[in-house]
């Protein structure tokens, strides 16, 4: 499976008369917007704004971040089994607007999370100030039940970022990038010398506000399965998770994971990147055992020689990275683990809530307990109220200045589990 | 021996959605207390059905906790190092920063969803 990503740059986002790129500026059309991504009654009103690098700007709580990506050729449509068909995707030509992002944002249960800062210190933290950002603050009716709520959310910025995405269509891209995974035995004749090297790519899916889909399946109804890298690269795999700001990975971070990206770097010169074994995190034992057990057994089926392990959120999913790295290595399939920690406030304390001796090369994405301050911004798009009650936030979190006090998990994006973002720890 | 499932809640909406259909156990207390009641069933052989950190609300931002334990013929090692991690994990973040006082609005939220991660696991019983 082929797929040319054609990267279009976007310097600017602005709102205009009509939605099109012109010379790197992406112009959106309120009107048009509103109109693309309206018609669910139980949301009562949908505002947009737009978040530029280095504004003093807060948006908060955000829920998702897409990349706009449309199809050009090939197979299927962006987003399979939520915007397009569930036709194979992962091949032929996909236009990437490079820069821009879309950003769902809204108050969905109490107790709230997700803060995107476009300057200042939180702007450090997050890949999402770096984006021009179109956010949409969606408002639900009275009594809306959280999952229908969230639901609505998703599919707004799902419909937002492919309506978008239609303006790059006919753009000639800035930079073409091609990612190819032959079939597993073609893949093997061709690199007969290569160490196999797979990533197990680990679904949050422990349920309300906490899913993940692929090709539209609910991830936590699936046993552990193959999938060609550059599907993720289509929107096979999107996020439904609202809970864990820091360290759940947004639709946008599915679509660039670097983990997949990096591997197809060295990809035929250092080893044979041979594909991906997608998993889930669900919270009944069994299910754990039996997802664990499957992705050993796929590891061994592909005659795999290592494997990289990431995980999605905190506790829970520690328990599967860790059944995933014991049973893989049992096989004697050589494991990387990619994490990241609740080490508390001084750092010093145990880090995850499951251990095993096997798990001996363990990547971290920072530390999630750790405090910082964000200054008052000018601007804030969304509510800032919530500030008190997000995770990591506390009582007086918020400040009658408008600056925050709170843990490093408020920050959407703050301590991927992908390595979408620039903290980890060296030893020397 | 016929297995004996148990729910372990000190959340009212499962109580009061679940007392009827199954064995349950009511804590009055916080979520350490549903941790410590789990590992008392533990070291009485029973073993834990559900992990006692599902979801990813921490420890100090939630109060409610339910989970499923079964009954086993011994002492179930797995079960006992889950839930002594899961205490363990649990300390630590209430020792930077105990739970707060929350909103009935808030608490609302966190009552259902901890019912709801309940009830997702439940369908795979």
């Amino acid at each position: 499976m082929r797929l040319e990503l054609g990267n279009i740059f976007i310097k600017d986002v602005q709102f205009g008369d009509t939605t099109k790129v012109l010379n790197g500026v992406l112009y959106i059309s309120k009107q048009e917007l509103l109109d693309a991504v309206s018609g669910d009654t139980r949301l009562t009103s949908i505002e947009i704004d737009i978040a530029k690098p280095g504004e003093s700007t807060r948006i908060m709580p955000v829920k998702d971040v897409i990349e706009p990506r449309v199809k050009v050729e090939g197979s299927g449509g962006i987003f399979p089994g939520f915007i397009s068909k569930v036709d194979v995707v992962g091949s032929g030509k996909t236009n990437v607007l490079k820069g821009a992002a879309v950003v769902t944002a809204g108050k969905i249960v109490g107790f709230q999370e997700g803060i995107i800062d476009m300057s200042g210190t939180g702007a450090d933290y997050t890949p999402f100030s770096k984006t021009n950002n179109i956010v949409l603050v969606c408002t639900p009716t009275d009594h809306l039940q959280q999952h229908e709520h969230e639901e609505a959310v998703r599919m707004v910025g799902l419909k937002a970022a492919t309506f978008i995405a239609e303006a790059g269509r006919n753009i000639t891209p800035d930079e073409v990038k091609v990612y190819e995974t032959l079939p597993l035995l073609d893949g093997v004749k061709k690199y007969p010398n290569l160490p196999k090297v797979a990533y197990v790519y680990m679904l949050q899916t422990q349920g309300l506000l906490h899913d993940t889909y692929v090709y539209g399946v609910d991830a936590k109804k699936i046993v552990p399965t193959l999938i060609y890298p550059t599907e993720v690269m289509d929107g096979a795999i999107l996020s439904g998770n609202c809970v864990s700001a820091c360290d759940k990975n947004p639709t946008y971070n599915h679509l660039n994971n670097p983990i997949i990206e990096d591997l197809y770097e060295r990809h035929g010169v250092d080893y044979n990147f041979v594909g991906v074994i997608i998993t889930n995190e669900n919270v009944y034992l069994a299910d754990k055992e039996r997802s664990s057990n499957w992705t050993a057994k796929l590891a061994e089926f592909l005659g795999l020689d290592a494997v990289i392990i990431s995980e999605e959120g905190f506790g829970n999913p520690d328990t599967d990275l860790m059944m995933n790295c014991k049973k893989i290595t049992a096989k004697g399939i050589k494991t990387v683990l990619v994490t990241d920690e609740y080490a508390g406030r001084d750092g010093a304390s145990q880090s995850l809530a499951d251990a095993d001796k096997s798990a001996d090369a363990v990547v971290t994405g920072g530390n999630a307990n750790e405090v910082i301050q964000l200054p008052a911004m000018e601007k804030v798009i969304g509510y800032l109220t919530p500030a008190d009650t997000i995770a990591g936030g506390f009582d007086g979190s918020l400040r009658p200045d408008g600056s925050i006090m709170a843990e490093l998990q408020v920050v959407t994006g703050a301590t991927s589990e992908i390595g979408f973002n620039k903290l980890s720890a060296t030893q020397y | 021996m016929e297995k004996n499932v148990k729910i372990i809640t000190n959340n009212p909406d499962v109580y009061a959605e679940f007392s009827r259909i199954m064995d349950i156990v009511f804590v009055n207390g916080q979520y350490m207390d549903v941790l410590i009641a789990v590992r008392d069933k533990i070291h009485n052989d029973y073993k834990i059905l559900t992990h006692p950190l599902m979801g990813s609300i921490k420890p100090n931002q939630t109060p409610y906790r339910s989970l499923m334990i079964e009954s086993s013929d011994s002492l179930d090692f797995q079960s006992l190092e889950i839930i002594e991690s899961s205490i363990e994990m649990c300390k630590k973040f209430l020792k930077d920063k105990s739970c707060p006082v929350w909103n009935e609005k808030v608490l609302e939220d966190f009552r259902f969803v901890d019912k709801r991660l309940f009830q997702s696991a439940l369908e795979s019983l």
